[in-house]
Formats: structure tokens, sequence, C-alpha cells
């Protein structure tokens, strides 16, 4: 069970640059420096809303993360704790870089009745959102895999199985 | 059962009949590549991930196949920090002890280098760790962009985990291009029709008579942008123009590739390009395009409605110009541009970067005197890599700037300043908006 609070809600199309600015790319290897300039030229009360909030979780429209494939995006948002992310789609490397790294996102068609403030419960496994807020609740589907990656924080295990077998070939 | 490229191109890679939807588990790769923004984070990444598996069969790291991995150090090149220097040195250092191919500095822009060395060929599946991965489609390759922890991987066991088949959007384009109209136009055009989130997670295959009468450097500019409506990749089919191409400089077996005339689309659409104008896209995002005569409508739009993405436009001055990146700097983008600029000025108050996008298009447009037009017009040229296109240098934009750029993306702030506004267009466009120091239509300097 996911738990927490909506401090930020979002329109369509925000692209990885706005989630981590490209110049701050190859200052660090470290993925939590890029915490501190998450939204730096979007939104730049983001990280003090984050930091306020024990688990945030992101509300967007369509198309969240579009553009560039910089992961560092994944790692902006989840060392602000962001939780997780709910919107209407999301493109491919996006999401393929938060499966990597276990950051849940959550495709919901109508995101009507979730706002900024409310608390969500989300249930992963029964594929439920539960607004505390508001008491109304909203089911999704997510594929089965792609849960058991997010929940296993990537796929990384299954790698180094797959590598075992090409070693040992060898 | 009749196929689209995309499923041809998987089914081969694994061995059996495949269609849209299908889930493979192990994908086996044919080429992947990093930049410097994404190499040094996914070569340690495979140290981290994988280090302790192959010390523990007693063999060192290896990837693997260092035939297939390249190294292309391309975004902030030569160094602008230690942090990038040490980086482009990792890549170095982790190229010779693998022994695969890192390009020096200087050398290009990934998506250009590896297409004009004959290292991409139709069949391939193609990793690169930046979104325009999808640039290299053109050469029939089914090119995606990754992160950094798939690219380590790949690195490591040659595949991609957990892929499922994508759908193709087919565009099929019939006509030719009217005088001073060019691939950038089209592809604007399309980004424009169908949104940023248009052809999302399909792959956007362009296929139909006009192709076969576009240059190879055209066809990559079109395939670059398929990113933009967020489509999964671009791709074309294989014809003489490719083959010929390919002739003499592929380093790998070459064998033609197209969809079945009958194959499932998941959307099909035609265009004219006789109808097409030169095109620009407004900022904050690459699907805000007009054709060049709309521009004082889409001013007023923009300052009626503004959005986040769409912010208020007051005028159409032009205050930097830039020439390259992997959209438009190659060596025809630099001959269209030179046409218009040739005997005239860049314009006073415009700052104008010309980077030619790998070094055999800076020494061809040298020996063939058509730097000599951009340097005699006052515009500065700069040593092929990404250049202001990344953001960091070679011409960072201030809060008052307004720029028309070759690039693919104006995001807010992509290039400098989150006050800067960047227009996008094509070289021609380029070149006539530099001379005149606002938004003009190339084709009267044709
Ligand atoms: S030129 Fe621009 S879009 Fe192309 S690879 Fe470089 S930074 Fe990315």
């Amino acid at each position: 069970m996911l738990t927490g609070t909506v401090t930020t809600v979002f329109g369509d199309d925000i692209n990885t640059d706005d989630i981590i600015p490209a110049k701050y790319l190859q200052q660090s290897d470290d993925p939590e420096f890029f915490a501190t300039y998450a939204f730096a030229l979007y939104d730049m009360a983001f990280r003090e809303r984050c930091l306020a909030t024990p688990a945030s979780i992101v509300i967007a429209g369509k198309n969240f993360g579009c553009g560039s494939s910089r992961e560092q995006a994944v790692y902006a948002l989840q060392y602000n704790r962001v939780a997780c992310v709910i919107a209407e789609s999301f493109p491919d490397i996006f999401y393929r870089n938060s499966l990597a790294n276990g950051l849940p996102l959550i495709v919901l068609p109508d995101r009507a009745g979730i706002a900024q403030g409310d608390a969500l419960d989300i249930d992963l496994a029964a594929g439920t959102i539960v607004n505390r807020t508001r008491n109304t609740r909203h089911p999704f589907t997510m594929k089965d895999a792609d849960r058991t990656t997010f929940q296993a924080g990537g796929m990384t295990a299954r790698v180094r199985a797959h590598l075992e077998e090409i070693l040992a070939r060898q | 059962m009749p196929h689209t490229m995309a499923e041809k191109i998987i089914a081969r890679q694994v061995g059996r009949l495949v269609q849209a939807g299908d889930k493979i588990d192990r994908l086996p790769i044919s080429k992947v590549f990093f930049n410097d923004v994404i190499g040094p984070p996914a070569i340690k990444t495979l140290e981290r991930l994988f280090g302790e598996t192959f010390a523990k069969h007693g063999k060192p790291l290896r990837v693997f196949d260092p035939r297939r991995v390249f190294m292309i150090p391309d975004h902030s090149l030569p160094a602008f920090s230690v942090a990038v220097a040490e980086g482009v040195d990792l890549m170095e250092q982790f190229s010779r002890e693998q022994g695969l191919r890192c390009y020096r500095e200087g050398d290009g822009i990934e998506h250009v280098v590896l297409i004009e060395d004959g290292h991409i060929v139709p069949w391939d599946i193609v990793l690169g760790t930046d979104s325009h991965t999808c640039t290299n489609g053109a050469m029939g390759a089914l090119a995606f962009g990754v992160g950094t922890t798939d690219g380590a991987y790949t690195m490591a066991t040659g595949h991609l985990y957990d892929f499922v088949v994508p759908e193709t959007y087919q565009f099929e384009l019939i006509g030719a291009f009217p005088k001073g109209v060019y691939a950038k136009d089209l592809i604007l055009h399309i980004i424009g029709t169908l949104g940023a989130g248009g052809c999302s997670r399909q792959v956007a295959e362009f296929t139909g008579d006009a192709i076969r009468r576009l240059s190879m450097d055209a066809r990559t500019t079109i395939c670059n942008m398929a990113v933009e409506m967020s489509a999964r990749t671009g791709i074309m089919p294989t014809d003489e123009t490719l083959l010929g191409y390919l002739k003499g400089r592929a380093q790998w077996p070459v064998a033609p590739l197209v969809s079945d005339p009958d194959a499932r689309f998941a959307n099909r659409i035609t265009i004219d390009l006789s109808t097409l104008e030169p095109t620009v896209s407004f900022p904050h995002k690459p699907a805000n395009a007009t054709p060049i005569s709309g521009v004082a409508e889409m001013m007023a739009a923009s300052q009626a409605r503004s959005t986040p993405d769409f912010p208020a436009v007051t005028s159409d001055r032009i205050t930097d110009a830039f020439l390259g990146a992997c959209t438009n700097g190659r060596y025809e983008d630099l001959v269209e541009a030179a046409a218009v600029l040739r005997g005239r000025t860049v314009h006073p108050d415009v700052s104008f970067v010309v980077i030619p996008a790998s070094r055999r298009v800076y020494e061809r447009a040298m020996d063939e005197g058509i730097l000599q037009v951009f340097v005699k017009a006052g515009a500065n040229i700069e040593s092929s890599n990404c250049g202001p296109c990344f953001g960091s240098h070679m011409g960072v934009l201030s809060r008052n700037a307004q720029m028309i750029s070759s690039s693919n993306r104006n995001y807010q702030g992509r290039m400098g300043s989150r006050d800067a506004r960047i227009f996008l267009g094509s070289p021609a466009t380029v070149a006539a908006s530099a001379i005149e120091g606002r938004l003009a239509d190339p084709r009267k300097y044709l």
C-alpha cells in the first residue's frame, strides 16, 4: 500500500527537461543530487512542497515525462519522496526508466476528483486509489508484469540471472 | 500473414513470428551507443550491478560484444566543466579496456556519426541513451532511446527486457516540396497536426512516393523528430537511395526491408508535400507549429490564450539563431542555409551560431567553401557537437532572447534562461530570420 499527499497537479506534456534541466545532468553521478534541481526552471516551489510532505504524489495530464531519455528525471522525483505519479498517459522511455527504478506510474484516464492536498491510499495489487480527503475510489489497471517490476524496484535480479546463464554457457 | 517493418525486425531477432502487442521477455539488440551525459553513469551502473556476477564466474567484466557498443562524447564538448572532462576520460578508458570504439571529441553527434560510418543498417535493433535515437530509423533500423539502466543492462547481456511489440502509425507522403519547403517543415507540420502525444507508443513509419525523392539527410531530419510526437521511434523503408548510401559504407551485411502493404497499421494518414509552407514552431513545444504566413495569428493566439507551454509571444524579433544539431546540422542543411545567406549579412542584433553536425560535414563544408559563406556573413562556427541545443554552452540564451533554431526542441529553458523564447524552423528559415532579425520566410531569398 502506498500512502501520500497530492503535492502537485500538472497539465499535459510535462517533459523531462521540465523535470530536470540539462545543465545539472553532468554535475554528478549521485542520484540524490538531482532532487535539489527538480523542476528548477518550471515549478520552483515543487521541492519545497515535497520537503514539507513525508510522501508526495504527483498528478498530471497526458504524456507525462515526454522528451529526453534522461533517467535523472526519475531520480529527481524519487529523491524528493515522490511515492508515485498518476497521469492520463506516459510515453515509453520515461515509463521504462521508472520501471527500472521502481517509481510506480499509474495510468488514470480520468483524474477529475483528485486535487492538490488530497490524501491518497494506493493499492497496486488491488488496482485502487482511495481518496481519503474526498471519500472517493478510483480503480485503475496495470499489467501484472509491470506491477511486479515496480514492486521489486526494477528488473536487475532478472537481468543478473540472465547474465549468469550467459556466463555459464561460455 | 502480413507484417509491419517493426514486426519483421523483432521476429527476425527473436526467431519467431510476432505481432503488435506481443510481449518479448528478452529482445536481442544489434547496436547500443552512449553519449557523455549517460555513458559515464551507465558504465558505473554496469560495474555496480554486474561486477560481482562476472567475478563470481571468475571472468573480467566484459560488454556483450565490443563491436556493437559505441561511446560518443558529443553533448558538452569540448568539455565545459571538470565533471564533463572526467566523464569523457571514463568513457575513453572503459573503451580501451573493452576494445570498443570511442569517438573523439569533435567527431560529431551520435545520431550522425554512426550512420556516416556505416554502422547502422536495415533490420538492426539499435538502442541509444538519447531520445533522438529514432533518427536511425531512416536507415530501416528499429531504434529506441533508453535511459541509464536499460543501457547498462544491454551492455551486460545484449538484451532489452520486457519489451512490447509496438503498433505502427503509417504516414504516406506524396507529392513534392514547393521551393523553400523542406523535410523540417514537413515534420513540424505533422507534429503540429498530431500533437506532442499524438503518436504515443507507436512506431511512426514514413512511406510513399515522396520518400523516394528525399535524400538521406532529409530522411534523418524527419525520423529525428518522431519522438516529438512521442512516437516509440520513426522508421523508413529500404529503397535505391538507401542502398546507394550504404554501398561501400556499410560495415554490416545489408538486406532490404519494407512493410507488407496489407500489414496491420494502427493509423494511416496521407500527406501531400506540395500543400506545405515553410513552418515554424512557437515556444515552448514543437507541436506549436504554424505555417510562416500564420505567425501574426499565432502571436495573437498566444497572447489571448497563453498556457505554460504556449506562452505569450509579443514580438517576432530574433536575437539568436542556431544552425546545427542532430536534426539539421548535416551537409545539405548547411547548403540550404548558405543558399539563403550567400552575399548577405547577419542582422546586427543577431548572434548566429553554426555547428556542422560532424567532422565529416565540417570538412566537406570547409572544402566546398560553404563555411566561408557563414563566416563572411557574420556567423560563429563551432566544433561539431550538440552546442546550444543542450543548453549548457556555445550560445546559452539570456532572458531577453528570442531564438530561431534548426534543432528539435524548444522547451522552456532548453537553451538557457526560462524566459527565453525558442522557435524551430528549417535551415533556410533560420538563415532568412538571421538576416532580417525577425521570423522570416526564406522563399523570397531563393
Ligand atoms: S543535438 Fe540536441 S537533440 Fe540532438 S543529441 Fe544533441 S542535445 Fe540531443
